[in-house]
């Protein structure tokens, strides 16, 4: 559609065409073309104003691939014009990271639910470091509170707001489990969507078409759909950001806990896990036999969420 | 002609058992997590994650190990406003418009069964007022507390040492640098308080 109006845009497409060329450097030269100056045309009245050099940025943007089929040179293109276009955007000055998996990791999670007292410090760390929706309330962390014997967050209240802990009652938080045979892969239609070496599933925002189907298909509310475009503060913006993890989202695409990518594959906990105050949560290598998660799984009663499905999370519950 | 029929459900059977067999290869092609685990028992070095930094806080190494060895805790006696205790206990007159700070009006015991409480000499030296003691007699510095903690709470700090009580600090990889149990808990009242939650969730849409 945007080809066939740039043949009739000033530039002579039709040199481009005579010389013998793939389709994406054809592309790529329209990119040149879009940048030289017809930025209207090419937008097709999507914005108005913005300079060519952004109108350029975009161009290339828009026809990139799936983070997985890039290059390295490719995602480190990428990065940097997503950095850029920020700047020229919204004047913010973003680090985004395409940090690669680290061998011999693979990240597993566990949840102390006889410690959580549901004061819910990880919710809003996870807002503020993942850059959520702010306009509708987007939080990956949902904390339960449930009558003791029970052990399905369904029969407990997910909205509470009152002075916790309250007697008698335990919390249980829910967030993406990164399962090893995860649902949500299987059912996306483009392939937005897969499992990294370390264990951390992840969402391609460029190739997610918003069809939800990864939504319906986790077993464990894991997902969140982005209606509108999400709208986070200037100044609380984590500049700080991963291609596959918290930088901006837009609208009409899924989100979801990315076991923090961008702290995690620097060594850092995530956090949810580095905001609690009372050491609920353990993360750590489950490759590594001297880890703390090793330990929990080792010594203490654990058990997974719906573990008779078969996805295989690498998410524990266990208690004291 | 039955001959055939039979003969035909038997390839229908060894079909479609072939074909079980397959979507089962498939199925555990990826390698469960647990059988991930199960084999990997060479220690990680994740030193060699060069972007966990060392951390600006004070530190002291931890006189006991972990199943990784050696590691650090949160040092106790800087975080503590009024420390070094031998500034005040050391038996020279004070004035007596000074005696509410002096006493320590402001701590409250909630430590120890409700009508059977602990009393401060417990825990701290009535001889050396700068170090703690425990039950055997033995003196511990204030910020290897977790040592004295231990001498009841020998369940927790078997957890903690392990790593499924307490809390490690921002870094997941390189040195493990962990809380101190008094960095947590009040040892005066080490229970956790209610409070508000720091915010709330939206009912769920589905």
């Amino acid at each position: 559609m945007t080809v066939r109006e740039k043949k009739e845009g000033p530039m002579k497409t039709e040199d481009i065409l005579d010389t013998k060329s793939t389709r994406r450097d054809f592309m790529k030269s329209l990119s040149i073309t879009a940048a030289a100056g017809s930025a209207g045309l090419v937008t097709g009245g999507c914005v108005g104003k913005g300079s060519t050099e952004e109108m350029g940025l975009k161009w290339e943007e828009y026809f990139k691939k799936n983070y997985r089929l890039m290059t390295q040179q490719e995602k480190d293109d990428t990065v940097t014009r997503l950095e850029r276009l920020a700047k020229i955007q919204h004047d913010l000055d973003i680090q985004v990271s395409d940090q690669e998996p680290r061998e011999q990791v693979l990240f597993g999670y566990a949840f102390n639910i006889s410690r959580c007292k549901g004061y819910m410090d990880c919710v809003e760390a996870c807002v503020q470091e993942n850059n959520l929706d702010r306009n509708s309330k987007t939080q990956y962390i949902r904390i339960f509170e449930l009558n003791p014997g029970q052990l399905d967050p369904t029969s407990g209240d997910g909205k509470y707001h009152h002075e916790v802990p309250v007697e008698d009652k335990f919390y249980m938080g829910v967030q993406c489990f990164h399962c090893e045979n995860a649902p949500c892969i299987k059912a996306c239609p483009t392939k937005a969507t897969w499992r990294e070496p370390d264990g951390i599933v992840v969402v391609d925002y460029d190739w997610c078409i918003g069809c939800r189907y990864c939504m319906a298909a986790c077993p464990y509310w894991g997902r969140r759909f982005n209606w509108g475009q999400p709208e986070v503060p200037k100044e609380e913006i984590n500049l700080k950001q991963h291609y596959l993890g918290n930088r901006l989202r837009m609208k009409g695409v899924m989100e979801k806990c990315t076991f923090c990518i961008q702290r995690t594959r620097q060594g850092k906990l995530p956090a949810c896990a580095d905001a609690c105050p009372t050491g609920s949560r353990v993360f750590g290598n489950l490759l590594d036999p001297n880890s703390e998660i090793r330990f929990v799984l080792k010594n203490k009663k654990v058990f997974r969420f719906k573990e008779e499905l078969g996805t295989d999370p690498k998410f524990w519950y266990f208690m004291d | 002609m039955r001959k055939i029929t039979y003969g035909s459900r038997l390839l229908f059977l060894f079909l479609s058992a072939s074909f079980l067999s397959i979507q089962l290869a498939m199925a555990s092609q990826g390698g469960g997590v647990m059988e991930q685990i199960e084999s990997a028992d060479e220690p990680f070095d994740s030193m060699k994650i060069d972007s966990a930094h060392q951390l600006p806080l004070k530190t002291v190494q931890a006189q006991e190990l972990y199943q990784g060895g050696s590691f650090k805790v949160l040092a106790r006696k800087d975080a503590t406003d009024r420390f070094r205790c031998s500034v005040c206990h050391n038996n020279k007159p004070v004035l007596v418009q000074d005696g509410a700070l002096f006493t320590h009006g402001d701590i409250i015991i909630h430590h120890g069964l409700a009508d059977n409480a602990l009393a401060c000499i417990d825990c701290h030296d009535a001889e050396d007022r700068d170090s703690l003691v425990d039950k055997q007699g033995r003196k511990i510095d204030f910020d290897h507390s977790y040592r004295l903690c231990g001498q009841c709470h020998f369940r927790q700090k078997r957890d903690w040492l392990g790593g499924a009580h307490g809390k490690r600090e921002t870094y997941w990889a390189g040195e493990r640098v962990v809380r101190n149990c008094t960095s947590c808990h009040n040892p005066h009242s080490p229970a956790f308080k209610t409070k508000m939650p720091e915010t709330y969730s939206l009912p769920l849409d589905e």
